[in-house]
Order: structure tokens, then sequence, then C-alpha cells
């Protein structure tokens, strides 16, 4: 990590994220280690709102606003102009939500990586349609409340593991970051950014809002996922090589459940069965990359 | 042919060209975020009210001279109580329930030592001299405390010390192997260096006392308790009990007593477990006798354990009846006691057990049970008519309305090193206040330099220092952040073997590494206070926090502050207060 990583900042203050919202904390630090030889494309999400009306903006980068479905061609596109005015240096960066990442955007996301075009795809997930209200996306976790899976009917489905479909892309860098953690979150954009060809972020981004927290918890929950390997900490190389990059202290998913509104509705009996398939999951991780727990 | 020409126009893009900063997006706020550094629980805890959790911070950066200089602010003994503490400040560290306290007086006695093996100098904020001097009888800690902070204030100080050298019980009560004398008088030289005069062999006697309260504005008398309290049973005499303070006092005078033989020591206090030890040192046995249990005895438990490893016997339970001479012997009869209930300072209450006696014949017999002053007349008047009594200090005026202070064991509750240094601080604070704004004065003045919500003052805040700014609000172990923290055990104090340690009088506990000390120091959550570890400035989702070169720099930036409290929740030391909006 750059030393002085953390004292460059390219967002303003008075953009309209709510009030303790974690997508812009990913932001934030995501650009310190990006620096301002970056050409943002943001298709529809949260951050299209966040950046500000025109013509207003709070990134201090040329950002690109483009049509939901659009994220991996847009950013297809201005790399190959880039290339052709002969700059290099510039890195292009896809910002898409869940969403824009999981469902609408992800042809045109597959396309681009499976062309190995050079840039970097963030997804900064925050598990739903959050902007619009909270509708469920194929991101939303097994388990949880939203307005298009409310009461009873929570949702009965798993999460997309989307960062290994990216995998089976067997791009260059695949890697998972969380708000907080930041230091890894920095390495990781970093190393993204000195990589050639499709790299691809998946960013754990919490929202108070949708998520029924209240908003200094943010921070705290997203560790919370790490801590119980909800959502582990590694990264792909080649589509092979992985590294887990941080052995959580293993806290049971009920610690990180019973804090959020948008799951009170579970039992014990869902709990145990969620904890079940998320030590499952990471068995499977720690099968890939060759380790015991 | 007509070919048709494309109309081209140029492309729109509509461009941004200004920032979101026009939002003032602080209207949104219900939440006030405030930064303010809180007080920690050892701070409170320390008689002396040392900032312990800026002590630790500042070592674990290196900064060992500012750290130490931290802590000659509020005591101008670290090398003495870094060794000799009872360090209450450990017991309510915020860390024990987390993994295990940090060993402040380990880092205490590094920090010391540091400076001494350097010569540093320190650099301390002094008042403007006062024309007022000031008498001090008695060179122990409560002595040498009161002058180093009558200094402090800005007033002339002279000891009168009654043997040969300064340092009172640190001197003469304490064996070698717990507190070396060049440690001591190193101590002492920094002292004498801010100008204070000792007179030493000059016994002061009541007479001399009453001219000496014509020559200074005011008197301190910081005389001790030096003779051991009598058994009071029957057999007792000179020749049969010896006084367990003035056998240490000879042996640290470099006499070698012979101590052939067993020696019954009676007492369970750390005289108790001095004398007993300085007895198996010099070649002899030693059994201490208690009428409680080993669990009641107010020697440090880890001298009682470093005792009995020695070879120190302790018999608990055994009250002394009678003693009987047996030639060059003594027969020692014991009443055989049993706890019945508790007493009210939570230790079991003792009563005879029934008519059950013991016997043991001993070479001699040393009484530890406790002390006494030297001459009655160093204890305050019983009549406290116009006197004003402070939790660890008296002052009785003349009809001149001159002031004398009585401090030290003559006045403090606990008597023990750290309680007397706490006595001499409070007493210069007191007379200050006095000769600057009278006697009215003093209670609330005090009242306003108390760490926390505990008797312990600080000198710091009384000369206006930054630390007056400090909430009074003692930070509890849920307010710390431990997510920020990781498992580390704590620091294993090196020590001598137990066979170098009996054939000896050399310093038991060895020195650190500043290697060592510093990841000893890093352990500490500095509770309550801002390390700049820059988790408020790296969460802010508004970049609302605006860093400084200094704590006072930081700040945030209230335009646009939502409230979300995230700089609250996420500082590992509760430094940031959230509070609600217009209050």
């Amino acid at each position: 990590m750059q030393i002085d990583a953390y004292d460059r900042e390219y967002m303003c203050s008075g953009h309209v994220g709510c009030a303790g919202c974690g997508a812009t904390i990913a932001m934030r630090l995501f650009m310190k280690a990006m620096g301002e030889k970056t050409i943002m494309v943001l298709p529809a999400c949260c951050w299209s709102v966040i950046a500000g009306p025109y013509p207003q903006s709070a990134m201090k980068i040329p950002v690109i606003h483009t049509a939901f479905e659009t994220g991996g061609a847009t950013a297809s596109g201005v790399r190959a102009a880039l290339d052709m005015k002969g700059d290099t240096e510039t890195s292009v960066v896809t910002w898409a939500g869940d969403g824009g990442t999981f469902d609408i955007g992800f042809q045109s996301l597959s396309g681009a990586v499976e062309r190995n075009e050079d840039f970097i795809y963030v997804c900064y997930d925050n598990e739903a349609y959050m902007n619009t209200g909270i509708q469920r996306s194929s991101s939303t976790p097994y388990g949880a409340w939203t307005t298009t899976t409310p009461g009873q009917d929570w949702k009965r489905l798993r999460k997309k593991n989307i960062v290994e479909v990216l995998v089976a892309h067997r791009i260059p860098y695949v890697a998972t970051a969380n708000i907080a953690f930041p230091e890894d979150l920095i390495r990781k954009a970093q190393k993204a950014k000195s990589i050639k060809g499709s790299k691809f972020l998946h960013i754990f981004a919490s929202c108070p809002t949708g998520w029924r927290i209240p908003s200094e918890m943010s921070v705290k929950i997203a560790r919370m996922a790490v801590q119980t390997n909800i959502f582990p900490l590694y990264e792909v190389e080649d589509g092979i090589h992985y590294t887990i990059n941080h052995k959580p202290k293993e806290y049971l998913v009920r610690e990180y459940f019973k804090l959020q509104g948008r799951f009170r509705h579970l039992t014990d009996k869902d709990l145990d069965q969620i904890q079940t398939m998320v030590d499952e999951d990471w068995g499977l991780l720690l099968k890939k990359a060759g380790e015991r727990s | 042919m007509n070919t048709p020409t494309m109309n081209l126009k140029p492309l729109f893009m509509p461009r941004t060209h200004e920032t979101t900063e026009g939002n003032k997006t602080g209207s949104w706020r219900y939440l006030r975020p405030r930064y303010e550094d809180k007080t920690s629980p050892c701070s409170t805890a320390c008689p002396a009210g040392e900032d312990i959790a800026r002590i630790e911070m500042l070592s674990a950066q290196g900064f060992f001279k500012e750290a130490w200089e931290t802590i000659l602010r509020e005591n101008p003994l670290p090398g003495v109580c870094g060794r000799v503490c009872f360090h209450p400040c450990e017991g309510v560290c915020n860390r024990e329930g987390f993994d295990s306290s940090l060993a402040i007086h380990t880092i205490e006695r590094h920090l010391a030592d540091t400076a001494a093996r350097n010569d540093l100098k320190p650099a301390l904020e002094k008042l403007a001299s006062q024309p007022q001097k000031i008498a001090i009888i008695g060179s122990g800690p409560a002595g040498l405390s009161a002058s180093w902070f009558f200094t402090m204030l800005g007033y002339a100080c002279d000891i009168y010390e009654a043997l040969s050298e300064a340092g009172g019980i640190l001197r003469w009560g304490i064996p070698e192997y717990r507190l070396p004398a060049p440690v001591l008088r190193t101590e002492i030289g920094r002292i004498e260096s801010q100008g204070i005069r000792i007179f030493t062999g000059k016994h002061i006697s009541e007479s001399e006392l009453n001219k000496l309260r014509g020559n200074y504005s005011t008197v301190f008398m910081g005389c001790g308790y030096s003779r051991s309290t009598p058994l009071g049973v029957s057999g007792e005499t000179s020749e049969s009990v010896k006084d367990g303070l003035e056998f240490l006092r000879s042996v640290r005078q470099g006499e070698k007593p012979s101590c052939q033989g067993l020696s019954a020591v009676i007492g369970g206090g750390n005289t108790a477990v001095d004398v007993a030890r300085t007895v198996i040192r010099l070649g002899g046995k030693a059994a201490i006798l208690y009428r409680r249990r080993r669990q009641d005895m107010p020697a440090f438990a880890e001298e009682i354990a470093m005792a009995m490893e020695e070879g120190v016997a302790l018999h608990e339970l055994l009250a002394p009846g009678a003693i009987e001479a047996q030639g060059d012997q003594y027969k020692l009869i014991l009443r055989k006691m049993k706890i019945e209930g508790q007493d009210k300072d939570g230790r079991g209450r003792i009563v005879p057990d029934g008519d059950k006696t013991s016997e043991v014949t001993v070479e001699r017999i040393f009484t530890a049970t406790g002390a006494d002053v030297a001459e009655p007349w160093y204890n305050p008047p019983s009549d406290k008519s116009g006197a004003i009594t402070l939790s660890h200090c008296q002052i009785k005026f003349d009809k001149e309305g001159i002031p004398l202070v009585y401090g030290g064991d003559l006045t403090n509750v606990t008597k023990n090193v750290t309680q007397a240094i706490a006595s001499g601080k409070q007493a210069a604070m007191a007379i200050d206040t006095y000769f600057q704004q009278g006697r009215d004065a003093i209670e609330s003045r005090l009242a306003s330099c108390r760490v926390g919500d505990g008797l312990s003052l600080s000198m710091e805040v009384y000369m206006q220092g930054a630390r007056r700014l400090r909430s009074s609000h003692i930070v509890q172990p849920e307010e710390i952040n431990t997510d920020y923290f990781q498992f580390e055990a704590r620091v294993v104090q090196p020590r001598l073997l137990v066979e170098e340690r009996t054939g000896s009088f050399n310093e038991i506990d060895m020195r650190i590494s500043a290697n060592l000390a510093i990841r000893e120091a890093s352990r500490c959550f500095n509770c309550g206070l801002c390390n700049q570890c820059d988790n408020c400035y790296i969460f802010c989702p508004d970049v609302a926090v605006i860093r400084g070169r200094n704590m006072e720099d930081r700040h945030i930036n209230f335009d646009y502050c939502k409230g979300c409290g995230l700089c609250a929740a996420e500082c590992p030391r509760n430094a940031v207060t959230l509070e609600r909006e217009g209050l």
C-alpha cells in the first residue's frame, strides 16, 4: 500500500448518500488507491444519485453516467478511445451496484471480461436495489427481507456467487474487499490497477437504510460479515490461484443476523440452516485455496 | 448527383462544472459528534493521579522522555513507584477483561531507568517565584513529594531530615532487593536539582518546630511512622521482641546483625514480609506468624509468594499470647484463631478458637504488626477546631494564621508510598490556594483538580495544563471497540533465580528492554485518549473529518457532517462523544 494513500481525497462533501452509507466509504477508499488518472463509468445504481445531480459532481475525476445494463460495454469503449489516443496510463473503472452487476448489467460485464478488456470492474454490493426502494436482487442473501420479499415471503434463495462466476472467466484478477478492512481494500485496488486485462473487485458495502441497521453500525456489520465467514476476504489470480487474506475468528452467523432488521423474522432453525450454508461455502473456499480451517 | 449532406451538429455532452459542496448536508444531522478526551480508569485509581493512558501512548510511540515527564508532572518518584507501588491502576485496567491488564508499573520503571541511564533533565512547567518559603520535616515520600510540588508552584523549600541520608522509609525501611539505594539517590538528586535544599542529620524537636514556624510561611510535617507498634503481650521486652522497622533500618545502614536459627516475625504486612526475607538473606530461618489467613494479608501477594519460594514459612491464624525467656531462646505461646463471619473490609473476622494454643521456640522475635510515630507530638492535634481536614492532610493555623500541615502517614487512612506522594501534592495545592485565594477557596479548587470521580488530584490540571480539558467520564470496558485490538500476552517480569535471590540483597526484578517496553505499552487501549489513529477520518462517509497536525487541530466540518455516528462507533478508545443535536 502506498504510504500517502490515506491522505489523498477524490470525493467531495455535500453528496446525498444516506447517513452512514457503506457505498460512499467504499468509493472514498477505492479512489484513495486509484489516484486522479482514473475515468469512472457509473451505470444506474445508488452512486448515480450520490455522485450528484447535474451540474454538480461529488467526484474529482471524470465520471460517465450510463445506462443500467451497459457498465462493461461503456468501459470497453472508453478504454478503446484512450488506447487510440495513446493514453495507457489512465485506468478505466466501472463502478456498479449489485443490481447492475449480478442482474441487469451481467451480459455486458461477462462480454467485456471475456474479451479481457483492460479495465477494473467494481461491484459495491449492498445486497438489493437500494436506490429504488430496497427490491431484492440476485445478490440479496438467503433469509433477507426486502420490499419485494416482504413478511413471511422472505427470500428463500441463495445469493449468487458472483466471484466464482468471474473466476470462471479466467480473468487475471478477481478479489473480494470490505469497507471495514480499509488497508486490504486499498491494497487490492492498487494491485488491480497494476495488472493488465480485466479485473473484478467485489466490495461489501453495508446499507443502513435497506438493512434496517443504525447508521453508526454500518462498518461494524461489514466487519462482522468477514468475521462470521459470510463474506470471506480472498483473491483469485488467473482464475486458478486462490489466496485467503483473512482467517477470521469464526463468530456464529447469528451474531451478524440478529443485529439487522432485515433478518429479524428468522427463527433459530433458519439461522442453523444458514450457519450450515455458510460453513459449506467456507469449506469449499478452503478446498480451492488448498488450506485447512 | 445530388448527395444529401449529413447535418453534423456537434455532440452535446452535459458536463458538470461544480462540486456537491454547495449542499450543506449538515442540516440532516440530529446527532452531533465531538472530540472529547475522557478519563482512563487507571489514572483515577492511581493515588498520584498519573496520566497513565497518555504515558502509555507516548511510550508506545517511543517518546520515552516525554512519557517520563508526563509522570513527573504528577509524581516525582517514578523509579521508586515503578518498583514498590502496589499499582492499583492495574487492578482496574480495562484490558483485564480482554486478555490481561497492562504491566503499568513495569513501563513506569523502564521510563525512570531509561531517564537515569541517559541522565535526562526534565523540561517541566514551573510557575513564577512566590515570596513564601516552606519548611518540610521529613524526607520520606510525603516530604519529597510536597517539596517537588511546592517548587513547581514557585515556592522555595527546605527539607529537614533526622537521619544521615534523605529518603525516609524508602531509604531505611524498604530492603535493597526491592529498592536499590542508587535508584532513590537519582530521584532525590533530581528533586534537589529543582533548587530544594535538604538538611540531613537535622532532627527537629518540638521547640525547634516553633522556631521554624517563625522563619517559614508554612511547615509541612511528613515525619512518617517509623516505629513498629508493640505486641502488648506478657513477657514483651526490648530484649525479647525487636522492632521490625528498626531491624530493616540497621540492615540498610550497613549492619549485618546475626540471624542464626529461627526468627519469628509477627504481622502480615509488607514490613513483616520484608523482615522475614531479610532474615533469610542474612543466613537465618524465618517464620511469619499471622493472626488471619494468607489471603487476608495486606502484603502484596507476589511478595508473599516470592518469600515462600525463598524458604519463609507462613503460619496462619496464630495470635501472640505470651513470651517466655528460655536461656538464649524464647518460647512464644500462640493462641489459635478461627474465622467467624466477615469484617467490614470483607476479610474474615477472627475470634479465638476456644482455648487452643500452640508453642514455638525461637531465637528472636520481630514485631511488624503496624507502625506508629516515633514521637507523640508528630501526630496532628486531636483538637480540630479551626483546622482544615482534607483527604490526605490536615492544616492547622497558629495565632498569626501561619499554616502547619500534617501529611503522609500522619494523616493518611491508607499508609503507603503512593498515598504519601498524594498527600504531598494535596498539601502543595491547598497551601498555594490558601496563599493566592484564601482558605475558603481550598475545597472547591481541589475538587476541580480531581481525576475522574476519585480522590486523586492532578497537578497538571491545577496548573491549567491541557489535561484540564479532559472529561471526568471514566471509560468503561464496553466503551472500548475491541475489534481493533489483538490478544497479546502481558510482558513477563524477568527476575533473579531463587538461588541468586537468597544469597544477596541484589535487586530481584530485572529491567526489560526498550523493545519489550514499547510492545507492552502498545497493548494499552489508551482509554478515552485520541492517539490520532485516524479511524474517524478513514470511515467518515461525508469527508467531514478534518485532520490537523495535533489533537487540537482535528475537527469535524459540521457543514457536511450528517451525524451518522461512525466516527464515535469506530473510535477504538471512546475519544469521540455523540450527543443529540441542539442540546
